[in-house]
């Protein structure tokens, strides 16, 4: 059966916010021409015409071929709250580029500006899937926890318990169609494994997961993330986050703590280089996220990929080509129908 | 259904609460409503009643009684025209 959201060609479609990031326009419209280049892909860059008219020029792409400009007269600036996007810019790129996802003119959007502004534009002009509060981000621990995932990475600092239990399904359906796991095992994250333990709303959060249906094996403690005893780590965005980017930066300190140790015994400096450049690349230990859709805002009725603002034009192509194997891959659909199950049953 | 109703409904739909929790008393705060869904609830109310509430007469809702109060006497004015 043919993907309902692919477009006649066969082309997924993907708006791209390209007035957002630390280097846009130029990066993203690079960016873009390199994934138009793999030709299968339709891309719309959004953002003021007469710009990104002169940005396009040089690539052998001219607007209408396999890239479209889609006119935005407005930007949200580094310095201006998210929220602006509702009430005071509705007409900024990257909220034509949501509402482009809603009129069923795209498929996906990828944005490399405020990640606050793009889900933000997600929630309002896409909008939620039914029993989700919030969008989630999701991502696979990768070399060290190959069945594990973590979710919510960063997208909610300040959680209510229900979004908890949203978080485990979001982290549910990623396990079963990425690591092929087909019961995965459900962990909160929290202080001690006892039912009791952590905050209020972690309690209110395990009383929700315990009764849910799901694979809950209780609490988990950060000395059980990497171990396998659970296969999605549910925990805040502020927690998640943090334990993210300490996990991204262990093989970079792995590798200069080694390096430093082996200096005076300079025939082993070699082993170094074998280990951390050639073996067991540091830069890869927890890139596994990226190759599986990371940055993806689950939960939203829409594909939105999300990128480092200081994406330049080879990321915002990966970026793109993320954003469209996750459409080819149903994400939305299958948690769609997951979230249905408990809608039905009254837990969400 | 009053507009009382209509604006409970529309901010326990926006923040996920149970709409028997909300009286007039309530603040945002107490419902854990953050600034977006401060945001959606105005821009959903609006789009409902047709009306337009500007940033300054918001921010000085102090409580959800406020909130329907104003949209209230704007629903009134426009009736009236």
């Amino acid at each position: 059966m043919r993907n309902k959201n692919i477009a006649q060609n066969g082309k997924v479609r993907v708006a791209v916010d390209a007035m957002g990031g630390d280097y846009a326009p130029e990066e993203i419209v690079k960016g873009a021409v390199l994934a138009a280049q793999k030709g299968d892909v339709e891309l719309f860059l959004v953002g003021p015409t007469n710009i990104l008219e002169k940005e396009l020029a040089g690539s052998k792409f001219t607007n209408g071929s396999s890239i479209h400009i889609v006119e935005a007269s407005e930007v949200i600036k580094e310095n201006e709250s998210p929220v602006d996007v509702v009430r005071r810019k509705p007409n900024c790129s990257v909220a034509v580029a949501a509402k482009m996802v809603k009129a069923g003119e795209a498929d996906a959007i990828m944005s490399a500006g405020s990640s606050g502004a793009a889900a933000i534009s997600a929630i309002q002009f896409i909008g939620m899937l039914d029993g989700m509060y919030r969008p989630a981000i999701v991502g696979s621990l990768g070399s060290f926890a190959p069945n594990t995932v973590m979710v919510d990475l960063g997208a909610n600092a300040d959680c209510k318990p229900q979004q908890f239990l949203t978080f485990a399904i979001v982290g549910s359906v990623y396990a079963k169609k990425f690591l092929n796991i087909a019961d995965p095992k459900i962990g909160l994250l929290n202080t001690g494994s006892e039912e009791n333990k952590g905050s209020e709303i972690g309690r209110e959060a395990y009383a929700l997961l315990k009764d849910s249906g799901l694979n809950f094996v209780g609490n988990i403690e950060g000395n059980d993330i990497l171990n396998g005893k659970a296969n999605v780590v549910v925990c805040g965005g502020l927690v998640g986050n943090v334990l993210l980017k300490f996990y991204e930066s262990i093989g970079g300190h792995a590798k200069d703590w080694t390096a430093q140790k082996l200096k005076r015994y300079p025939p082993l400096d070699v082993l170094v280089k074998l280990l951390f450049d050639g073996l067991f690349p540091a830069t890869k230990i927890s890139g596994e996220s990226e190759k599986r859709g990371g940055g993806i805002l689950w939960g939203v009725d829409g594909v939105v990929r999300i990128a480092h603002g200081a994406s330049r034009a080879p990321q915002i192509a990966n970026a793109i080509e993320c954003a469209k194997e996750a459409v080819k891959a149903e994400v939305v659909e299958s948690l769609k129908s997951e979230l249905a199950k408990f809608n039905q049953g009254g837990k969400l | 259904m009053t507009v009382e109703e209509q604006v409970r409904e529309i901010v326990a739909k926006i923040t996920h609460v149970d709409k028997s929790i909300i009286t007039r008393q309530s603040t945002f705060k107490e419902i854990k409503a953050d600034s977006l869904d401060v945001v959606q609830a105005l821009v959903a109310v609006e789009e409902t009643f047709g009306i337009e509430i500007p940033d300054e007469d918001a921010q000085k809702f102090q409580n959800f009684g406020d909130f329907v109060s104003y949209v209230e006497s704007r629903v009134a004015q426009v009736e009236k025209v």
